[in-house]
This record gives structure tokens, sequence and C-alpha cells, in this order.
């Protein structure tokens, strides 16, 4: 299925934000927000809680829409023309989005259908091998363990070949072998995507960050199209955000 | 609907029967439920052995369905939204409006395998007359009251399901906008079980039935995508 993306060329930019908002009720979660980032880069998003990182990542994700400004992906506006952004979208949440009452099998072929596969099987079949749960596939979800169901859900987000990968804390609540499985799979594909993850974990985001952002109160404090290393960033981090690290 | 939108229907549906099929959560609650609602009437209205309870039971019928189909109704998004699959199946590229239907086919399975398995154990207990000759018109009330019960019920449960009080708003707003198919749906059925349902005595039921199915079919169709909301 094509998702008829604007814009192909590598140079060209992937995600563009401008001038974002978000208004729940009186509160305003998101303020003024752009940045933009370039096909196949990495953008970290860092921020203490409630800072407005996951409000942003959902609204480029489809879920919420924008009170203000624009979101596009690939060229696609994500309020005037969702469903292409949603094939070319992937997200992986602390939340694993799955069925507990299916198999492992039958989660990834409902989301496999709802996307419309045609490879269906042969695309289930290569990604339980890659994530390593071939010999799971027929096991009810809900006698994984939580590194077993990010795994999955690491397959169910890459399903259907998105071109960028949203990840909402992804490593919330994983035990360090799972973290090492996350991070080893996060390695391997980190050149086929573009990516946005937002995390309070620094040095796991500014290990394969091209770019780094901060929010604090809704509105984006700091942005770098560079790479840091960390000591020096957990210094800026100090100085634009109240709380600290 | 398109291929695709055929398919991500199939699914959503398999997706549905099959959880169900596992946990047995909606089914066992509204079959225990209809039973023992049915246990309640008959030692209720059985104070004077002489009295004919015929012209009551398409009451006590649809009393039954309504009340037990609102414990399907709530649990009917439990699962995406407790187990947070509701962003999963947001993040799809799928028609709300085809998430509204697979929906309520799902309830609909549901009910009426509840409606399959209890009312011959209603017809044992309270119906006295042989009502053979009009199985088929019990049949027609049936289909098109579940039709109705299913779609106002899915779209209600589904904006609910964004609520604090879900498990109580959606009894709040749905009986009162019952009331007109309950009277209808009793009305034939009562016509049925005391053999005095003529073709035109029952016609403007079962087009009543069919009218109202189509409104609230119609309002699902145009507000499904404001009522599920962002995820």
């Amino acid at each position: 299925m094509d998702a008829g993306p604007a814009q192909d060329s590598a140079a060209a930019p992937e995600i563009v934000v401008e001038g974002l908002g978000k208004v729940f009720g009186r509160r305003d979660a998101v303020r003024d927000v752009s940045f933009t980032v370039e096909r196949g880069g990495f953008l970290a998003l860092f921020g203490p809680n409630g800072a407005g990182k996951t409000t942003v990542l959902r609204i480029v994700a489809t879920l919420l829409a924008p009170s203000s400004g624009t979101v596009r992906v690939a060229g696609h506006d994500v309020s005037d023309d969702p469903d292409p952004v949603r094939r070319l979208v992937g997200l992986i949440s602390h939340s694993p989005l799955l069925y507990r009452d299916l198999t492992a099998y039958e989660n990834l072929r409902f989301y496999a259908d709802m996307y419309g596969l045609d490879d269906r099987e042969q695309r289930i079949a290569e990604l339980l091998d890659r994530v390593e749960l071939t010999h799971r596939r027929y096991d009810l979800v809900r006698t994984f363990s939580k590194g077993m169901l990010q795994r999955l859900a690491i397959a169910r987000a890459l399903l259907h070949r998105p071109r960028v990968l949203l990840l909402d804390e992804p490593h919330s609540g994983l035990d360090p072998h799972a973290v090492g499985i996350l991070d080893s799979l996060l390695a391997e594909i980190r050149a086929e995507h573009t990516f946005v993850m937002v995390t309070h974990h620094l040095g796991k985001g500014l290990e394969l960050a091209s770019q780094v952002a901060i929010m604090d109160g809704g509105r984006l404090v700091f942005h770098q199209a560079a790479a840091v290393d960390e000591r020096h960033f957990a210094a800026v981090y100090r100085e634009h955000v109240r709380e600290g690290v | 609907m398109s291929a695709v939108g055929r398919r991500q229907f199939r699914a959503l549906l398999r997706k549905d029967v099959t959880s169900e099929l596992r946990t047995k959560e909606m089914l066992v609650s509204m079959f225990l439920f209809a039973v023992l609602a049915m246990v309640v009437f008959h030692y209720a209205f059985s104070v004077r052995r002489d009295v004919d309870l015929t012209f009551f039971t398409g009451g006590m019928l649809w009393v039954t369905f309504i009340f037990g189909a609102l414990l399907g109704l709530n649990r009917s998004f439990v699962h995406e939204k407790d187990e947070g699959c509701l962003d999963g199946l947001l993040l799809c590229p799928v028609d709300r409006v085809t998430i509204f239907f697979a929906k309520m086919a799902a309830n609909l399975v549901f009910l009426g395998v509840i409606q399959l398995l209890t009312v011959p154990v209603f017809s044992v207990f309270f119906v006295t007359r042989g009502y053979w000759g009009d199985l088929g018109a019990l049949l027609a009330v049936l289909v098109l009251a579940d039709l109705g019960i299913c779609a106002l019920g899915t779209l209600l449960a589904t904006i609910s399901m964004n609520t604090r009080a879900r498990d109580l708003l959606l009894p709040i707003v749905f009986l009162p906008l019952i009331v007109p198919l309950l009277v209808a749906a009793t009305s034939a059925t009562t016509a049925i079980f005391a053999q005095t349902a003529t073709g035109d005595a029952l016609w403007p039921r079962l087009a009543f039935l069919a009218g109202y199915d189509a409104v609230f079919l119609v309002v699902a169709w145009g507000t499904y995508d404001f009522a599920i909301g962002e995820g």
C-alpha cells in the first residue's frame, strides 16, 4: 500500500512541526513548538514530567489533533490528511498496544489486516524471527514477560514498514536484559528510519540522537540540530529545566 | 465498503469474537443475568397461580434483554481502553465507521447467542400458547430490535468509554433513548406470544423498529469519527 509521500528525497525534511499548540480545557499543554527532523534523522526529546513531550509525539502520530500550528509528515498534514501519515508512522510506547487474550501471531495478523498488508504471513514470520519470538508465536500475549511484550510491540510497530518511528519512553519498566535487546534492535534499524524519541534517560537518548531538544512547561526551551555529549548536555539540561536531572 | 475496508471489518470482528470466546466475560455475565432475571420474574409473578402472564411476557423478555445487553455493551471497549489498544487501533489507517460496524456486529453476535439460549428457556417458563406459526415474525422482531439496541448501544458505549464514569453514563443515556424501541418490541412480542398478532398489527411495529434502526445507524455513520474522539 503506497502512502504517496509528497517528498522522497533523502535530504527532504521528514517531520516539520510549525507553531504547534495543544490546549486541554484551559491548560496549554504545548505552546508554539517548532522543529524539523530530516529523513533518517533521530530527534531525542527530553524534559520533565508534564513538559508536553508525549503530547507532541501523539500529535505527530495523529492520535491527538493540534489546537494550533501545523505538523507535516513526509509532506502530509496530520490534521487534513491523516491516513497517509498513519501508513508512514509506527509508535512504540511503554504500553505495548497488544491484545492480551490473543496470541502473538493473532495480534500481528490483526494489525497486518488493519494496514492491508499483501505479504502478511511472510512479514509476520520475518518480524517474529527478528524479535526472537517465533517459538512463542502461538502463545497468548498475557503469558509474556514485559521484555517479550516490548519486543512484540516493536514487531507490531514495524509491521507496515513505517518510515518514521515514534518512541515514547520505550525503556520504561524493562529489566536490563530487555533493555539490551531493545537497544540492539534500535541500533539495527537506526539507518532505515526517521526517529523521534521521548525519554527521561539522557544516556539512551543521546547515544542514538542526531539532534536533541528539551521541553519544559509546554515550550521547546532548547533545540540543537547536532549530537551532543552527555556531560555537556546534562549541564545544558540543568540550565534550561528547573527540576534538573 | 472497499476491499481493504471489508478486510479491516473482518479483522476487527474476528479479534472481538476470538477474545470473547477465550475469556467468555461478556457471554457468561449476560447469560447469567438473563437466567437470573427469569427466575426473579417467575417468583415475582407467581403470587397467584390463576393469573395469565401471557400479556406480560413481551415486557419481561425485552427488559431482560435490554439490561443484559447493557452488561455486554459496557464491556465492549474494555480491551481497547484498559490494555491501551485504542491507540493501536486509532493509529491504523481505518475508517472510523468501519470500527463502529465491526463493534456493532460483535455486539449483535453476542446478544444473538444469549437470545438463542434464553428464548427457549423463557418460553418453557412463561409462554402457555404455542407460537410456532409466528416464529418468523418473532425472529424479525428479535433481529430488528437487536439491531437498534446494538447500533445505539455501540455508539453510546464509544462516547462513554472516554469518560471517567463510563459504567454509570452508558445506562443513564442509553435507557431513555431505548424506550421507543422497547415499547414497539414489547407490544409485537406480546402479540406473538398471545397469538393475537395479525399482519395489520405487526407491520407498523416492525416498520417502526426498522425506522428506529435506520435513524441510529445514520446518526452513528455521521458522528462516529467525533464519538471515538482522540486516542
